[in-house]
């Protein structure tokens, strides 16, 4: 069974959701992720993404706690993402939009690449500020 | 100095500091000082040879010319190559490239061939902002010693010009 949350998410965004349990544990894989994060499922997301927690966590509690989608901008292994969490008796979907990416080859496009994840993270800055209730479907992409 | 002593039972070795008194006992263990990796290229920066430590990454790349195994490494290492061929002396640098700052050694061998050997010293952690934050602080620190070594260097040359003058 879904949510009306969860299959609009499923329709807006098919290419890029996992689906999580109570526990966190992978339960779904949209068929776009599936190569890269199939072998995932049935395992508990923070088994696979060292250091995550703290940054992803806040956003799947948020949305768990109130029953609404949930969005935040945060900064992990080296990008900028946008986390969309929309609770759904099925579990909570999550859709990861990256914005900006860390560039190591030279202290050149590492320079460059840091002014962009600067950017993107003032982005959200702003957005906190002109929305203080982000969760809204109408944000993705 | 960090070596590698003898190993123990369960295939484990020892890792001693010799500069730390007491560290070990010279009589009973054997010492291996720890290899650098390092890399032979020919005078077209072709890999041609590999050292035991750099096998695993490097070995499958021979014969192939280390700028197209290694996007945008060409304009930070080629220079200080290309003045250790010219100058016949061995040159000692500290670089970035790819998330890593090395100390890298050029030493010119037979012909133009050149014996690069490097040590890796930090690497930057891009798992979250604040880990960023810290290994890019260590990095530039180090990045900014080596410049500071290197303009110190360039005063003792002028330095020594001057004093010869005198």
């Amino acid at each position: 069974m879904s949510s009306p949350a969860v299959d609009a998410l499923r329709h807006s965004a098919p290419d890029a959701y996992v689906v999580l349990d109570d526990l966190d544990r992978i339960t779904h894989v949209s068929s776009k992720l599936h190569g890269e994060l199939g072998r995932w499922i049935g395992h508990v997301l923070w088994d696979h993404l060292p250091g995550a927690r703290d940054v992803y966590a806040p956003t799947f509690d948020e949305a768990r706690a109130t029953g609404v989608p949930v969005q935040s901008v945060v900064f992990y292994s080296g990008r900028v993402k946008r986390l969309t969490a929309i609770p759904g008796p099925d579990g909570l979907a999550v859709h990861v939009e990256r914005l900006a990416e860390l560039e190591l080859t030279s202290l050149a496009t590492l320079t460059r690449s840091l002014a962009s994840i600067e950017a993107a993270l003032a982005d959200r800055e702003t957005e906190r500020s002109d929305s203080p209730a982000p969760a809204s479907l109408r944000a993705l992409p | 100095m960090l070596v590698e002593g003898n190993r123990r039972p369960d295939g484990a070795s020892h890792i001693l500091d010799t500069f730390r008194p007491g560290s070990y006992d010279g009589r009973t263990v054997a010492v291996t000082v720890q290899q650098a990796a390092f890399v032979v290229l020919d005078a077209g920066d072709r890999i041609v040879g590999v050292g035991p430590h750099a096998e695993s990454q490097f070995g499958p790349l021979v014969g192939s010319v280390m700028w197209d195994c290694f996007p945008g490494a060409e304009p930070l290492f080629k220079p200080y190559y290309d003045q250790a061929r010219r100058s016949g002396e061995c040159i000692e640098f500290v670089q970035y490239y790819d998330g890593y700052v090395a100390r890298v050694r050029a030493a010119p061998r037979t012909g133009d061939e050149l014996e690069v050997s490097w040590e890796q010293l930090t690497r930057i952690d891009t798992t979250t902002l604040g880990a960023l934050s810290d290994s890019l602080a260590e990095s530039l620190e180090l990045l900014d010693l080596q410049e500071r070594d290197a303009n110190r260097d360039e005063l003792r040359k002028t330095l020594q010009l001057i004093e010869g003058g005198a």
